[in-house]
């Protein structure tokens, strides 16, 4: 269960002070998918960035199963992305010069998996998403946007990580695509009873989500 | 798949550049593998030259020229004191006379012949010079050629055959005498023993004397097979010249401590002596080998350095253009040290290939490029190298003063005497090799080069920050 709350961020620029996360609390239960939407601009990526312990946020608390990470030291943050949390960008993000089965494998050197057990979790993770062994072996540059995608997909789940986090997973894909993503995404988060966090301006990406969360000027709500 | 292996793969996900980056890599570590053997070669080469070139220093009185110049003859009192120096294992002394054939019952085995007549006759004293006997009478002249007598304390010395062209005297007949003899003993050039019918048990009168012959030597010239040797002490008393000695060869117990040596043998000697090591005249002749080292230094110096920038670059621009890749493997949980050893490794892959490329091409120009150094140095000095040597014989003495005997002023060491020219010659050969400590010496450029490449590639993975991957969506 992540629970967020008084989460505030805010950012100096030369026109003044800006507010890009302002007094936000919720909580995500476990295995339950969440979106979160909002215009350019409105937070949406600086939420996600704190939530993903990549920022520190300037007050507030972030807690996932009841453990507190606002005070991790920048070691903590590092090992806590490698082991508790699963990326999904909207522009996949791949490792170019290795084969979807390497990126994979990647996270788990990165998790201090067992080295022995790694390919097999890789092909276990790809095999998931609708990869072919023959596919697993292709590097980013032969797959298409979406057979991307959902590499990057298992490699979110590859370490059985508690929270998810998508920023604008389905950016990148036309709409048939995207929608077997989103499905994806939902199927994985309950197989393997993690929370997903999705932020989006898609309207039909919120609507598969469990709820629903808007954000405007760093302030979120709940929509549904 | 580590970073490590992973670092190895990166370095050639664009083939072509990196092919570039190894290629100019690899030109410039060639370059300085090539100073480093050149530097080595030549270093080598002078430490060669100044082994070989011996550890004695020469004494002389002031202004003495063989028996042209003048000056005060020195003493054995002050040789003794030489030999107190510290270091110094032995002083060679030496007493020379030039005899007439009033003073002596030999007659010289050389024939004045027409060099004989043309500077012979033609200065105050002309060819006779010092004790010889001249006379000009118009457009002819005759005289005889005086025979030398070399009073010494070291023979077998090269103290006549050294000084004339020619080698250590060898003993053909006979036997020597003692260092410490006062015997009126001679050892007798061949061609003079020859001229003279001389053989051992035979004497012969000088100084109104008479001086047994023990031993006949060659040496190896014509100028110097025509001399007697005798004690020191026998020609100081014949000749009335108690305690005086015409020159010395200073013995030093080693090379190093030859230029220390020099400089205390002046302290005692002060104005009276002129006092050269063979090691000064040297180091003039090696000036263009340690401009050639020394050019190879700084070549090689700007050559990693060179190298380092290049890498450094190169990385820079790498870790530019990965920026965003940086900042993914920041966010799914890659730490800094591994992100680090990444750009290290692919870093440590160009030096690697670039070292490799390096020092195939570096050993194989080393040779032409050290010789085309020595070349040029040694050619652009030339001029200068032959002046000291014609100046050093004194070619207007030989033909104003009448010398005939050109004696240099030690009056030993065959090495003043066309050994310049031979000397300077090889100084050009150098040979340039490789050896292990090449290898060590390419090691430790790649070394230097990898590190100063990696530096700035290291400080900028470690401040990319992974929020900048969600900014940049």
């Amino acid at each position: 269960m992540l629970t967020v709350e008084n989460l505030e961020k805010s950012f100096t620029t030369p026109a003044g002070d800006v507010h890009a996360v302002d007094d936000v609390s919720f909580v995500a239960n476990t295995g339950e998918m969440v979106a979160i939407v909002g215009p350019s601009g409105s937070g949406k990526s600086t939420l996600l960035s704190l939530l993903g312990l990549l920022d520190a946020p300037d007050s507030g608390s972030i807690e996932i199963d009841g453990r507190e990470l606002g005070n991790l030291s920048s070691s903590e943050r590092t090992k806590f992305r490698a082991h508790d949390v699963g990326f999904v960008f909207q522009g996949f993000n791949l490792i170019p010069n290795l084969t979807a089965q390497e990126n994979v494998e990647l996270v788990l050197e990165f998790a201090d998996w067992p080295k022995d057990e790694r390919a097999d979790r890789a092909e276990e993770m790809l095999e998931m998403v609708g990869f072919t062994p023959e596919m697993a072996k292709r590097r980013p540059s032969r797959l298409s946007g979406g057979e991307q995608q959902r590499v990057a997909i298992a490699r979110a789940f590859a370490t059985q990580p508690p929270l998810i986090l998508a920023d604008e997973p389905t950016g990148s894909l036309d709409k048939k695509t995207g929608q077997k993503i989103v499905q994806l995404l939902r199927a994985a988060a309950s197989a393997q009873n993690a929370t997903v966090l999705v932020v989006t301006h898609d309207d039909r990406v919120a609507e598969q989500a469990d709820r629903r969360f808007e954000i405007e000027d760093g302030k979120l709500s709940e929509v549904g | 798949m580590s970073a490590l292996v992973r670092g190895v793969k990166n370095a050639f996900r664009n083939m072509v550049r990196s092919v570039g980056i190894i290629v100019i890599l690899g030109l410039v570590i060639a370059l300085a593998i090539s100073m480093a053997i050149a530097r080595s070669a030549v270093d080598q080469k002078i430490n060669d030259v100044r082994a070989s070139t011996g550890n004695t220093i020469s004494v002389s009185p002031a202004g003495f020229f063989g028996f042209q110049g003048g000056g005060t003859p020195l003493t054995t009192a002050e040789m003794q004191k030489l030999a107190q120096i510290p270091n110094v294992t032995s002083v060679r002394q030496s007493l020379q006379e030039r005899l007439s054939t009033s003073d002596t019952s030999l007659k010289s085995s050389i024939t004045p012949g027409s060099l004989g007549q043309q500077f012979g006759g033609g200065g105050n004293g002309g060819f006779g010079g010092f004790g010889g006997q001249s006379s000009s009478s118009g457009s002819t002249q005759t005289f005889t050629i005086p025979v030398t007598f070399t009073g010494t304390n070291a023979p077998g010395y090269a103290l006549v055959g050294g000084a004339n062209g020619g080698g250590t005297e060898k003993l053909t007949q006979g036997s020597t005498f003692a260092p410490t003899s006062s015997d009126d003993v001679a050892v007798v050039g061949k061609n003079l023993a020859s001229a003279n019918r001389l053989s051992v048990g035979s004497t012969f009168t000088a100084w109104g004397a008479t001086i047994k012959v023990i031993g006949i030597y060659d040496a190896g010239s014509t100028f110097a097979d025509d001399g007697v040797l005798m004690p020191l002490s026998t020609v100081q008393t014949l000749a009335n010249a108690s305690g005086q000695v015409t020159s010395a060869t200073v013995v030093v117990n080693s090379v190093d401590n030859v230029a220390t040596v020099t400089n205390q043998v002046k302290a005692e000697l002060g104005s009276k002596a002129d006092v050269t090591s063979t090691q000064q005249i040297v180091e003039n002749q090696l000036a263009p080998l340690n401009s050639v080292k020394t050019i190879s230094t700084y070549t090689l110096i700007g050559s990693v350095i060179a190298a380092g920038l290049i890498l450094l670059l190169s990385m820079l621009m790498i870790v530019r253009e990965r920026r965003r890749e940086i900042g993914v493997l920041k966010a799914i949980g890659a730490p800094n040290k591994t992100v680090v050893g990444q750009f290290v490794s692919e870093s440590l892959t160009f030096t690697v290939l670039g070292s490799i490329l390096g020092l195939i091409v570096g050993i194989v120009l080393s040779n032409p490029i050290t010789n085309a150094l020595v070349s040029s140095n040694t050619n652009s000095t030339s001029t200068g190298f032959a002046g000291p040597g014609g100046g050093f014989v004194r070619p207007g003495g030989f033909s104003g003063g009448g010398g005939g005997n050109f004696m240099p002023p030690s009056g030993g060491g065959g090495f003043r005497f066309g050994g310049f020219h031979s000397f300077s010659n090889t100084l050009t050969q150098v040979h340039a090799a490789a050896s292990w400590s090449t290898l060590l010496v390419a090691f430790v450029i790649a070394i230097v080069i990898a590190v100063i490449g990696s530096t700035v590639a290291v400080a900028n993975v470690v401040r990319v920050r992974p929020a900048e991957v969600l900014r940049s969506e």
